[in-house]
Parts: C-alpha cells; structure tokens; sequence
C-alpha cells in the first residue's frame, strides 16, 4: 500500500514544469503587455534603480508596493509547485525506506524514448538511495528559495519571467537526478545548463551578467563534450545507457576482458572533464565566480545547493566505473583536494561578499569530489547535502543582508550589522560555524568523514589529508573574516544606505531560519560510530555505493578508532586556528591585514587578482581558438585556393580586395576545388 | 518489326508508382496556367493552389501504404524509402509554400513562375529520391537543378541574387558532368545502369576491383557530393544560399539535400555495400572535413543567411557520418536527421527571414538585438530550433545527432563519433551567439518591427517547433519508420 | 592492325582533341565558337565509326544546328560583347594545366585499364528504330521526366530573359576586368 506512492513519482519532476506552464501563460498574457505599455508611459516610479543594478532594491519597500493580483498568483504558484513536489519526494522516499534495504530500487519507466535495434533509452525515472537523497535536497531547499525569492524579487519587474526560469531549473535538475539512464541525465545536465545562462543573465542590461552568462556557457561546453564522449564510450562498451543494465554488467564484463581498466580510465576520465565543468573544479571553475552577477537566491539555487554539484553525484552514480580505474580516481582526488585549497586561499582576499562565498562553493565542492576520489562516495554525497544547508543558507543570508543595504555588496561597505539585522546574523553565524566545522554542526560530521577517509581509506594519502586540513582551516578564517567584516566593528556603510537598513521580510527570514535548523541537525544522521552514532546516512546509501564501501574499508582496516578521533581533534583544532586567526586580525588588529598586504604586495595582488587564472585563459585560449577559426577559415576559404591560382603575390596585392566577386575569376577557384577534390577522390579510390 | 505491345497492367502499376510525382508535376502547370487567369490582386490564391497540390500529393503517399510498387521497369519503385523522403520532401515544400505567403507579400515574388518552379524541382527531387535505375536519378537531379539555378536568381534586381545563381549553375553543371560521367563508367564495367543489378554485379570481385568501375564510383560520389554541399565541393553554398531568396534558401537548404542524400543512400546501401571496406575511409575523411570547416566557417560570421549556410554545411557532415558504417543504424540515423533537419532548418531560415527588413544587410546579426524580449513567441520560436540545431536536448536535433553518432560508435568509428560530437559542442557557440543576441544585447536602436506574421507563416512556424519538440520527446515511433524505411531497401 | 578504320579514327580524333584546345586557348569568342564547329563535327564522326547513328545525327541536329548557333546569336545579340575579352587571366594556366594533367591522367589510366568489355565486333545495323521502341517502353520514365525539365528549362529561361517591368531598373553589371 505504502508502495502506491512511488507510482506518482513522475509528479515530482512534472510538478515544477506545470509551475513553468502556468508562469509562462501569465509571462506572456499579462505581465509583457504590461511592461510594454510601462514603457510606452515612461520610466516607472522604480524601473531605473533595479534594472541596471545588481540587486533588486527600490526606493520604497513594502506597504508603498501594491503588487498586482498577477504576481500574487506568480508568488503562489512558483513556490507551491516545488513544495507540493517536495511533499510528493518526501512521500515516495518514506514508500522507499518501507522496504528492505537490498530491494530499494524503483524505475518507473513512463514511455519508450529511444528505440533502435537492440537499443534501448526509455524516459523513466529511477528512485533509489542516492537519487532519493537528490531529490529532498533539490525540492527541499528549492521550495525555501523560492518562498525566498518571493521577497528578494519583489521589487523586480519580470516577476513571472523570474519564476518561469526557477521552475524550470527545478525540473531540469530534477530530471537530472532521477534519470534513470545517462541520456535522461544529459537532458537534465543540459537544461540546468541553460537555465543557468537564463538566470545569471537575467539582469541582461548590464553588460557583466551577459558576459558572464557566455562564459559560464563557453566553459561548460568543454564540460559537456567530455561528458557526451563518454556517454558514447558507454554505449559503446556496455550496449547501453541504463543505469541498472550498465552497472549490472560490469562484473561480468570486468571478468571477460571486455571492460578493460583502460576503458574504464578512458570513460570515467571523460565524465569527469564533464563534472569538472558543470561542478566548477581546477581548471574549468573560471565560470562560477562570475555566476554570482545573477540574482542572490539563483545564486543559493544553482551556484551552490544543486547544479554544481551535478558533478559530485554523477561521479557518485558511476562510482562502479570509478572504482575500476585507479588512476581515475586519483586525479578525481588530486583535481578535489588542490581545488579545495586553491579557492580557499582567494576567498581570503576578495571583498565581494558573494564573491567569498562563490570561491567557497568551488572549494567545497573540491572536497566532495576529494571524498569521490578516494573512494568516500557516502561522505561525498553527505557533505553534498549538507554543503546544500549551509551553503544555501550563507547565499540567502548575503541575499539579506545586500537587500538591506540597497544592493551594496561590497564587505568593506558594511560592518556592525549583527544589531540591525538580527536574524540574518545568527542564522549565517550558525551557517559559518557549520562550514567551520565546528564539532555537532552538519559540517563538521560531514567533513570530519571527508578527510577521515582520505587518511585512511585504501585510495586515500596523508597528503590529501593534509592538503584538506589546510583548506579547512584557511576555509574558517575566511568564513570568520566575512563574518566580522560584515556584521561586527563599526558601521562603515554609506550614510545614505544606513538610513534604509532594515530586516528582510518573514518570507526571506523564515527560509533563513529553517536552512539554519538544517544547518545544524542535518549532520545528525551521519554521526560516526567512533562518537557513539550511527551513521544512518551510510546505511541509507550502502546499496548504491556497495563497491566503494568496500573500497574504503579495505584500506581503513589498519586505522584504528583512536586515530581516527585524533585526527578529528586535529582538524577542528585547525578551524579553530582559522578562527582566532580572523578574529585576531579583524576585530583586534584591524590594521594587520592592510599591513600584510602592504608588505607582501605581489602575492597579496596575485591572489586578489585570482592568480591571474581569466586573464592566462584568455590569452592562452579564447583568443587563439578565436583567432584560429578566423585563421581557418580564411584560410581555407580565401586564402588557401586564391593562395594556390594566384600566388603569393597576389594574395599580398589583394589583401583588403573582395574576393567574392564572380569578376576576378573567384568561380574559378571554386571549380579548381572541385576539380582538386573530385582528383583526390579518385586518385585515392585508385590507388587503394 | 514487331508492333510493341503495351501491357496494360504492368502500365498502371507504373503510374501508380508516380501518383504523387504526377500530382506535383499537374499542379505546376495548373499553377502556371491558373496566374494568367486572375489579376493582380489574388495572387496568393496560387500559393493556396500549390499547397492543396501538395496536400493531395501527400495524401497520395499516404494511400499508397507501405507496399513496394515498382514501375516502369525498374526505373522507379514507391518504397518505404521513396515514400519517407516523398514525405520530408513534400513537407519542405508545403512549408516553403507557407512561409512564401509572407514572404512574395514583401519581396514581391507572387509569381504563377515562382511557385510552379519550386513544385518542378520538388517533383525532380521526388523521381530522384524514388529512381532505381541511375538514369532516373541523373534526369531527377537536373530536373531539380534547373529551376533552382533560376529560383536563386529570382531577384534580378539584386547583385547577390545573380551572382549566386550564376555561380551555382555553373559549378552544378560542371559537377553534374562528372556525376554523369560516373555512371557512364560504371556502365561501360557493368553493362547496366540500374542499381539492383548492379548490386547482384558486384559479387564479383573482378568488376569491384576495376580501374574503370572506381574511378566511376568517385566521379559519382563527387557529384553527390557538390549537391549535399560536403567540403571541398561546398565553395558555392555560401554565396547562393546568401543570394538566394530567403524563402528558396531555406527551401534548398531542406529539400535538395534530402533528394541528393536520398539517392547517395540508395547507392550506398544497395549498390555499393561491397565496396565499404574502401568507401568508408572516402566517407570518413569528408565526413570530418565538412563537418569541420563548415562548423569553424561559421563561427566567425556575421551574415546570418551565410551563418546558416556553412551550418547547413556542416549538418551535411554529421548526417554523413551515418553513412560512413554502412549499415541499417546508420541510414535510419541519416533519414531521421534529414527529417528532423528539414523542420528545424526551415524553421529558422522562417524566423531569420520574418526579423530580416530586407534582403542583404537585413540579416546582419545585430538585427537580431533584443528581438527576444520585444518578441518573445519569435525569440523562443528561434531559440528551439537553433538548440535544435546546435543539439542540445530536448529537441530532435538532440536525438537526432544521439543516433548519428551512437551509429558510429557502435560500428567501431569512435573517433569519427568524438570529432562529430566536438564538432557540435563548437557548433552551440555560434547558435548560441544569436540567442545571445536576441536575449542579451541591447539593440542600437528601436528593435525592428518585424512584419505581422500571415496566420500560414505563423503555421509553417508551429508546425516545425511542434515536430522539433514531439521528435524530440517521443522519436520512437518516426526512427521505426525510418528503420523499416532502411530496411524496405534492402529486401 | 591498322586498317582505314583506325586511320579514320586518328583523324577523327585529332580533328575533336585539336579543335577543343583551340576553343580553350583563343582569346577571341567567334573563332572559339567556330572552333568549337570543329569539335562537335569531330565527336559526331567518332559515333558514326561506333555505329551509333542515331547519335551521330542528333549530335549535328542539337549540338551543330542547335545550341552552337545560339551560342553564335547570344555573341552577336550581347552588346559590348565585342569590347570584353572574355578569357582566363593568365596565372589561371598553371595550376589549371596542372589539375587538368592530373585528371587527365587518371581518367586515362582507368582508360586503358584491361577492365573494359570489348565487343568483339562492331556490326553495323541501324539504331534509330529500336531506340524510339525502347524510348516509348523501357526508357519511359526518363522520357517523360526528360519533359518536365524541359518544361522547368523553358519557364526559367522565359523568366529569366523576360524584360523587367519599367519601374524596377536593370542592375549595372560591372564590367568584367
């Protein structure tokens, strides 16, 4: 009986996408014909100071704004939609953990999509541990966002639009996850793509947010492309693309000789050039960074719960291929552990307050895939969730905190703030004491287990270890340093600005109240058995991950639960280092770090300016692909055959010329290349 | 001399066979006659003709059912090939007709000349994609030829319009003479031009290994060749697709390569399948070549006609590569894409040219700011059939390439499938770049008011997003088909 | 073996081979088109000495009667036709002459490949009967496609060469360099 639910498994994706339709009808009907005829009447009373600027703030807030009864609808329908489909997730996972662990496996295949031969791609949706756990995440923390963006929004005038992307994230990335085949899943990796372009360009006025919806578009294209060519390889290898055919063949093909550790390198090496794009890791993270010219709750949404870590959970899905290539797995570690590090250290220098923590998702997200890498997948997936907590929840608490300083966003602007804005203080201190990892918060269970396991785990180094540790102290320094800078000391706001400060509305502090409770308890259900717990986490995704668990006690044999608390100790040890660090420096000896800067001036520019790694890039590729294909291009279609009939002379004579022109002759250059071509052609079938 | 004697069954069996190339033909001459008859005004009454012909023409092939009809002695046969590219054929032609009612109402082409051309060449591509003797597909190939050589040149007081025509007639005159060169080689080897004896020839490995029969096997694959536009036989694509009249541009874009794709199948998998082991390395290496330069010949243009065109060049590549392995995956790959192309394309071209003022500098790329706000049906319209194009799911396009390149893989050609897919990860960069420009760039100036879609325009438009998305969605039951339509070949 | 056959083909052949090359190189259109006289006379022997009657005269009728004339009135017709040099600039010559070889040289490779079907004999019969048979029967279709475009053909010549309406002014064709 309980099982009737996971029979309506389809609402969940299908929820959000009747949220598109509907937003799209009121979009279309009657919020454009009213933004045209605002146009045609003027300016209106707030349209000049939220378009154009990065943040939705007008003059007036609140009462001042009778919103029309189309976007009371819009605020209904956009939120509800992914709550009803949050209740619908949670439902169907209850119906799943109704049954016995070896049996929690649902597909419900709706139609035949892809048909040819012995091939096979259904669309159908596949409900098990590690999906399951996707989806209370993404409709969870979805449907607090969108209730969020509610107020964040309120002052924008594509309200419809606005919802019409979200939803439409939301189905994208559901689809993602509950794919029940890789084909199912590129679909999702696509459309989370493109909404994500839609939404950090959704200011398009303003020349940064365009730019920065291209280069996040540029950067995941190599991403993709490793991921299709792996998909291929799949196919290629196994016959299919179906989750269960595929990992259900692996043993026997591994046994056969078929699946070599070769392919297996070859292919788990391709769909992780794809999580490396989509998950913002060394050398593709450029994008994300920038991502953050999109409004603050896209931000929280996309750019830190859940579409970057679309990569953590497709290498999590494969983590059967993974574990079949070791050399796989310690790139994915290495490329984990050096990206955590590497952004920890430019999140010390930025002043943007999104910034921060745009370079402390890429750092994260470093970790998960450190965790992937030495075969932790649990904790990958554990840190996920609770990452989607904290991390939110910081991006919601930035969101309040630059509505109520009219869209300032720069952390040297700001200060003493804890007493204006009570609740957005605590919640993001509890949120930071999370990321801290200080020891009963969701982070420090989930990330005690990262660097426990790459200690000791079979795939696992002390120098991952290390390089982790590292990254988690320099990650509480910083995260204190945004904390202090922005909520304590003396007020350095503009006066202008501190006249307007205010708390954000209940539908922008609720949200940051519940994210706060999940910040703290979301850890509890993975508590190691080394402090007395239960790691009910782990047991939820035993069946999913059985091969990496095996992995990872193979090699943890030889710890001891000793060291195992030693470490623990060590680590939070660190945090708290990082801590005193930022306190020290920031409410202490305010004038140390100027001074630092000032003494080291070279490394400080180097890493204020992000190692210079946009500008290297852009040098290096952009604009040779640029200048190739324009290269190429007029090689090969001018230059090349004028080169050959007319010369080199010629071509220096006719440089600026127009060579289109049938009058000098340039139809004959064309038949010249057929003939060559038709010469080739020939001669090669003759000569073969 | 013995009289001949007309048997009158096999006669009627033959026409059967043609019904629907017989309608077509009828209604261009109706077309024809009908402009002489009314005046001025009611001109569009012969776009209407042209689209009831087509109409009936289709319902034709869908009353002919499945069976095989073979006429004329094995000139011709109404298969289950023949009648899916009819289909895709006719469908183009229908949307040309559609987009033309809006079309000749601004550019001035309501001509009894212009419509009764485009039904001449749509007939000519039928008897090609239909014709199993080679003779039938040369006569088809001119017969589509000729009146696109003067729909090109349609706007005599345009210099690019001429331009492009002359170049294209006479580089296809030159390339039809290798393609009929070819097929006087092979004939001199084989004795025969029909392609299912030429088939039963090929067993033997004297004939295959030949001089005379190769170099007619190349010559005819170059003339294919110029018509599906692969590099190096592609230069005169950009300047007639660029001069041509939108309308035409788009038709050509669609049509021509599904009638020339048609028969090289035809070839290919009847005729030639003993040659593969050598064909392929041809197939390969043109394969990747066109897809290549066409792909990096767009990314740096800013003519959107012309954009269209090195992408249209570059999709003869990828549709290509199904044919690379040979076999029954492959070809099905091929037919669904030129299907699915055929609507996506058009769809476009039918977008571009609705935006464009004017031929010429109307389809500069900067026309394009801030369409997509101003105009959000045309903006999204747009965006789905250039995703489609480009490949992303969940569009046909998606599906479409997905099967293309799956095909290849599953043959073995895992590098051709990498190039492909790399090929059309770089391709999204300048489809994109339009979006990019509808969505994200603020126009210089007032956004250009396009012109009031006619409610036929408006259809043609929602049709092709229709098929673009429900192929997209549910493609199993159209890639059937075209399986059973491969399939149909080889009994 | 030489017999009168083979002489009359070398002539022949000559005539044809010698006669296009001058229509390739004169750099006077009138003499290339009476150059090209020689061509088409020469290619007509050649069938008749293939006993390809039917051929031999459809290619005096067509090519001799019918589009070299026309060739001749659209030189006389043109005007300033006579002022235009209507030749390949030179720094054509060199790779034309080259991809030209080229071909040339595969094409007579596969020629003289062993691969050909050689009749045996040649036996002089008429053809003309038994082609108009086989026109109305096997070779129907392609007849009767062959009508459609002529058809196409005709309506896009009439279009094309039909005078513009008066208000639409002719484009000014540059010149030719």
């Amino acid at each position: 009986m309980v099982d009737g639910i996971l029979n309506y498994l389809w609402l969940v994706p299908a929820l959000p996408l009747l949220g598109v339709i509907v937003n799209s009808v009121i979009a279309l009907f009657v919020e454009r014909p009213l933004l045209l005829a605002e146009e045609d009447h003027g300016a209106p009373s707030h349209g000049p100071s939220t378009r154009g600027t990065s943040a939705p703030m007008g003059e007036g807030h609140g009462a001042s704004h009778a919103a029309p009864a189309y976007r009371k609808l819009v605020a209904f329908v956009g939120p509800a939609v992914v709550g009803a489909s949050f209740v619908v997730s949670l439902l169907a996972v209850l119906a799943l953990a109704a049954r016995p662990a070896h049996d929690r496996l649902f597909v419900q295949v709706l139609f035949p999509w892809i048909q040819a031969g012995t091939f096979f791609a259904p669309a159908a949706f596949q409900l098990d541990p590690l999906s399951s756990v996707m989806i209370l995440v993404v409709t969870g923390v979805g449907f607090l966002i969108h209730v969020y963006s509610v107020g964040y929004m309120s002052h924008e005038k594509a309200f419809a639009r606005y919802f019409i992307y979200l939803n439409l994230f939301t189905f994208a990335m559901l689809l993602l996850v509950l794919g029940s085949n890789f084909l199912l899943m590129f679909v999702g990796w696509e459309g989370v793509g493109l909404c994500s372009y839609l939404l950090i360009g959704y200011w398009y006025e303003k020349k940064s947010a365009a730019d920065a919806g291209k280069k996040a578009f540029i950067v995941n294209r190599v991403g993709d492309f490793g991921f299709l060519v792996a998909v291929f390889l799949i196919f290629w290898t196994f016959g299919t693309v179906e989750y269960t055919e595929v990992f259900g063949k692996i043993p026997g093909l591994a046994a056969s000789g078929v699946l070599t550790t070769g392919i297996a390198t070859a292919i788990t090496l391709l769909l992780f050039v794809g999580a490396v794009g989509k998950s913002a890791q060394i050398p593709l993270y450029v994008w994300l960074p920038d991502a953050m010219e999109g409004p603050t709750p896209v931000s929280a949404l996309i750019h830190a719960a859940t579409m970057v870590t679309a990569g953590v959970y497709m290498v999590a899905r494969t983590n059967a291929l993974y574990l079949l290539a070791p050399t796989s797995m310690a790139v994915v570690a290495v490329v984990g552990a050096a990206t955590a590090l590497f952004s920890a250290t430019i999140g010390i220098t930025q002043n943007d307050i999104k910034r921060v923590l745009a370079y402390s998702t890429v750092s994260q997200l470093g970790y998960m895939f450190l965790a992937c890498g030495v075969g932790a997948f649990t904790a990958g997936i554990f840190h996920l969730m609770t990452h989607a907590f904290f991390k939110a929840l910081l991006f919601l608490g930035s969101g309040s905190v630059i509505h109520a300083l009219s869209g300032e966003q720069d952390m040297r602007k700001m200060g003493s703030l804890r007493k204006h804005l009570p609740i957005t203080f605590t919640t993001m201190f509890i949120a930071t004491l999370a990321i801290s990892g200080i020891p009963g918060l969701s982070g420090f269970f989930s990330k005690d287990e990262i660097l426990w396991k790459s200690f000791s785990s079979g795939h696992g180094h002390v120098g991952l270890w290390l390089v982790g540790t590292a990254a988690a102290g320099i990650t509480a320094f910083y995260m204190f340093r945004l904390v202090f800078l922005t909520f304590f000391g003396d007020s350095r706001m503009e006066p202008e600005v501190e006249k307007h400060v205010h708390e954000s509305p209940y539908s922008m502090t609720v949200p940051l109240m519940l994210l706060a409770v999940l910040s703290v308890a979301g850890g509890w259900i993975g508590i190691p058995h080394v402090l007395g717990g239960y790691n009910y986490f782990e047991e939820w995704l035993a069946p999913v991950f059985a091969h990496g668990a095996e992995g990872a006690a193979h090699g943890g044999a030889h710890a001891s639960a000793a060291l195992e608390v030693l470490l623990m100790a060590g680590s939070v040890g660190v945090a708290l280092c990082g801590i005193g660090l930022a306190w020290y420096l920031y409410r202490v000896r305010t004038e140390v770090p100027k001074e630092i800067a000032d003494r080291v001036p070279g490394l400080y520019d180097l890493v204020l300016n992000k190692y210079y790694v946009d500008e290297i890039y852009d040098v290096a590729i952009v604009r040779k692909i640029v200048n190739g294909s324009i290269w190429l291009w007029e090689a090969f279609d001018t230059a090349f055959l004028d080169g050959i009939v007319n010369g080199i002379a010629a071509l220096v004579k006719g440089a600026g010329e127009r060579t289109r022109r049938l009058q000098t002759g340039v139809v004959g250059n064309y038949a010249f290349s057929l003939l060559l071509g038709a010469v080739i052609l020939v001669g090669f079938l003759l000569w073969s | 001399m013995a009289p001949i004697s007309i048997d009158a069954a096999a006669l009627l069996t033959s026409v059967q066979s043609i019904v629907p190339e017989i309608i077509v033909v009828a209604t261009a001459i109706f077309v024809l006659l009908l402009d002489l008859a009314i005046s001025e005004e009611k001109k569009h009454l012969l776009c209407g003709m042209g689209l009831l012909g087509i109409g009936v023409a289709l319902f034709s092939v869908y009353a002919l059912g499945q069976g095989r009809i073979e006429g004329f002695s094995g000139m011709i046969v109404h298969d289950g090939m023949g009648a899916f590219f009819d289909v895709v054929i006719l469908s183009a032609c229908a949307l040309t007709f559609l987009m033309a009612t809006g079309y000749s109402e601004w550019e001035g082409t309501h001509k009894g000349e212009f419509y009764s051309l485009i039904l001449l060449s749509t007939s000519g591509m039928m008897f090609m994609a239909k014709g199993t003797d080679l003779m039938t597909v040369f006569l088809g190939l001119e017969t589509l030829s000729i009146p696109i050589y003067v729909l090109v040149g349609f706007h005599r007081n345009r210099m690019s319009s001429l331009e492009g025509a002359l170049k294209y007639f006479l580089l296809g005159a030159f390339a039809s003479g290798f393609l009929l060169y070819g097929i006087a080689l092979i004939y001199a080897v084989t004795g025969t031009t029909k392609i299912p004896v030429l088939a039963t020839m090929l067993y033997d490995p004297r004939i295959l290994a030949s001089p005379l029969f190769l170099a007619g096997t190349g010559l005819l694959l170059v003339g294919f060749a110029f018509k599906v536009s692969l590099v190096p036989f592609h230069m005169w694509t950009p300047d007639a697709y660029e001069g041509a009249p939108t309308v035409v541009t788009a038709f050509m874009s669609a049509a021509v390569k599904a009638a020339a794709f048609a028969a090289l199948i035809r070839v290919l998998l009847v005729a030639l399948p003993g040659m593969q082991p050598v064909l392929w390395k041809v197939l390969w290496g043109l394969a990747v070549l066109t897809m290549t330069v066409g792909n990096l010949s767009a990314l740096v243009q800013n003519n959107v006609k012309r954009l269209l065109a090195y992408s249209s060049i570059a999709h003869a590549g990828y549709i290509l590569v199904g044919l690379v392995s040979g076999d029954v995956l492959g070809g099905q790959a091929s037919l669904f894409y030129l299907l699915v192309y055929a609507f996506m394309n058009m769809g476009a071209f039918g977008v571009v040219m609705l935006i464009a003022q004017k031929e010429d500098e109307g389809y500069d790329i900067a026309n394009l700011a801030g369409i997509g706000f101003k105009y959000p049906a045309l903006g999204a319209l747009l965006t789905l059939f250039l995703i489609s194009l480009g490949g992303i799911p969940p569009t046909a396009g998606f599906v479409g390439k997905f099967y293309l390149f799956s095909a290849a893989v599953k043959n073995g050609y895992i590098w051709l499938a990498v190039i492909g897919v790399l090929n059309s990860a770089a391709s999204i960069y300048y489809y994109l770049r339009m979006v990019v420009y509808m969505y994200m760039v603020t126009p210089d100036v007032e956004v250009a008011v396009p012109r009031p879609p006619r409610i036929l325009f408006s259809m043609a438009l929602c049709a092709s997003a229709v098929v673009v998305v429900v192929l997209g969605i549910i493609p199993r039951s159209v890639l059937e088909i075209a399986e059973r339509s491969v399939l149909s070949l080889l009994m | 073996m030489t017999g009168p056959a083979d002489v009359i083909f070398y002539v022949l052949a000559a005539l044809t081979v010698g006669s296009a090359i001058f229509v390739a190189t004169l750099p006077n259109i009138i003499y290339a088109a009476v150059a090209l006289l020689f061509t088409f006379c020469g290619v007509a022997g050649l069938y008749v000495l293939v006993s390809a009657d039917f051929l031999a005269a459809t290619q005096v009728l067509v090519y001799v009667g019918g589009i070299l004339v026309l060739i001749m009135f659209a030189v006389f017709l043109s005007n300033r036709i006579s002022s235009v040099k209507l030749s390949n600039p030179v720094h054509f010559r060199l790779p034309a002459a080259a991809i030209c070889l080229t071909l040339f040289g595969v094409l007579a490779y596969t020629a003289i490949s062993p691969a050909f079907v050689l009749k045996q004999e040649i036996t002089y019969q008429p053809t003309t009967a038994r082609i108009g048979e086989l026109l109305m029967t096997r070779y129907l279709l392609p007849f009767e496609v062959a009508s459609v475009l002529l058809l196409a053909a005709l309506i896009g010549a009439a279009l094309l060469s039909r005078p513009d309406r008066p208000d639409i002014p002719r484009p000014d064709m540059e010149e030719p360099k």
